[in-house]
């Protein structure tokens, strides 16, 4: 019994717990981040740390369900809201996934200010224009203040389109699987130095016979990822 | 490893990783050998350390420095610069404040106490306070490029393209801000900014046929149908066989 501010006792009702059954995967609104996306991004924050750095988030599955961001391109470090190389890159890495299979459903960004990660005018053009061409796209952006080791929470906040606007992904919407595993592998990548085969598009600008499809760091993390995991 | 820190140090570079590594094995081991040079290694080391996070190493260096040069300015910007590191802003600025007052010509604490304001993300007020340190020191290339890049983040396109033509100015050989003003020219749109972003790509092509950026930046106004951007589209394609450029 209590009362609540009508000075009008009232009973509570008894609430039977609810039996939780476990979302099917290919429900509406839900995203799943691949290891190699999450690892691929975290060295890319990690490798500038002085700067902003931003880039796109792939899928290799089919549209319409779940959105299933299995791979990811690190786009720049330096002047992210200048136009002419973000074009450049937008359509080099559109090339790219027409010839892999892919689809870019996203983009993501971390702000060289760590105390910062609200979504910068910038990111909210490029993801407008991700979403005119997929309409589940999703912004993410890294929260650089939970970047540290034995962080227990991803350091990621989303953000989905809702009501023509830029809104909160429900957190239990987004899915990062063997979590556990995900770091462990970021901690190895970091100790065996492979951590600095990260390519970005920028960095293929300053020397052009870099990788910025990053196969060679690509194999490297799947060979981390244990074969029990499937499709991580 | 002596002459690995110097040339580092020359060249401005910001391998804060690598200069703790060698800076601390030979402050370490081999601090008599080094004779005068050891204190501008203290500093190169001490603002490295404060770069990875390395309290412990960047308050030795400090300690040492502060005992030699107990009355130095220099030092003292050391040490707000340790506060910065440690997020205490107001100390920082305090000690800033209190050179200032000593000496109101010092560069180094103004443009500390405008970097404080860019880390605590307040921007307009950093380019405010930049503006007015730029009337002062009108020939300080780095604050000018600094402002520059506070405008971009800002969008503030066209003030931008003021600060890099203060820079084309004075480096009239400097291919990168002849890019950076083509692709801020590119950005802000508009048919007379666009032919302009076009000439300085071009111009920074001729400055150094390597920069990839004013390359591409060329191909992409080619796509435009002028008569003149066809032309372009042939040399930027004549330039990429010369380099004969292959994928790794």
């Amino acid at each position: 019994m209590h009362e609540d501010d009508s000075g009008v006792t009232k009973k509570r009702t008894l609430q039977l717990p609810s039996m939780s059954v476990p979302l099917s995967s290919h429900e509406m609104g839900e995203v799943e981040l691949s290891c190699l996306a999450y690892a691929k991004m975290y060295l890319h924050a990690s490798q500038f740390p002085r700067c902003s750095v931003n880039g796109l988030l792939l899928s290799s599955s089919a549209a319409g369900g779940a959105v299933c961001i299995t791979d990811c391109v690190p786009l720049l470090h330096t002047h992210l809201s200048l136009a002419p190389i973000t074009q450049l890159a937008l359509t080099q890495v559109d090339v790219w996934c027409s010839q892999t299979q892919q689809r870019i459903v996203g983009y993501y960004q971390a702000n060289a200010c760590a105390s910062d990660s609200s979504p910068t005018p910038c990111a909210l053009k490029i993801a407008e224009k991700i979403f005119e061409q997929c309409n589940n796209a999703v912004l993410l952006m890294i929260d650089g203040e939970k970047m540290f080791p034995g962080c227990r929470v991803p350091p990621i906040v989303m953000y989905e389109r809702k009501d023509a606007r830029w809104a909160l992904k429900d957190k239990h919407t987004i899915m990062l699987r063997q979590w556990e595993e995900t770091c462990s592998i970021v901690n190895q990548l970091f100790s065996s130095g492979d951590q600095a085969l990260l390519v970005d598009f920028d960095s293929h600008l300053d020397d052009i016979t870099k990788d910025w499809t990053n196969q060679k760091l690509n194999a490297k993390i799947m060979e981390l990822v244990s074969p029990a995991n499937g499709n991580v | 490893m002596r002459d690995k820190l110097r040339k580092w140090r020359e060249e401005n570079f910001r391998n804060s990783e690598q200069i703790v590594d060698v800076g601390e094995e030979l402050i370490n081991e081999h601090a008599s050998k080094l004779g005068d040079d050891i204190w501008i290694i203290y500093e190169q080391v001490m603002i490295a350390a404060l770069d990875c996070s390395r309290d412990d190493l960047a308050w030795s260096c400090l300690q040492e420095l502060k005992r030699q040069f107990p009355d130095s300015h220099r030092v003292k910007r050391l040490a707000g610069m340790r506060l910065e590191a440690l997020e205490r802003y107001e100390d920082a600025n305090k000690l800033y404040d209190s050179i200032l007052q000593d000496d109101p010509t010092n560069t180094a604490a103004r443009k500390r106490k405008i970097s404080i304001l860019r880390a605590q993300g307040k921007s307009s007020e950093a380019i405010r306070e930049l503006n007015e340190y730029l009337e002062q020191f009108v020939g300080d290339q780095e604050a000018w490029h600094e402002l520059s890049e506070l405008y971009i983040n800002e969008h503030d396109y066209a003030k931008a393209a003021f600060c890099l033509e203060e820079l084309m100015m004075t480096n009239p050989h400097n291919h990168l801000y002849c890019e950076q003003y083509g692709e801020v020219k590119y950005t802000q749109g508009g048919l007379e900014n666009l032919e302009l972003a076009r000439k300085y790509f071009a111009q920074a092509l001729k400055l150094n046929n390597r920069n990839m950026r004013a390359l591409f930046g060329l191909y992409m106004m080619a796509g435009r149908g002028k008569k003149e951007n066809k032309c372009s589209v042939k040399a930027v394609e004549e330039m990429l066989e010369s380099m004969q450029i292959t994928m790794s």
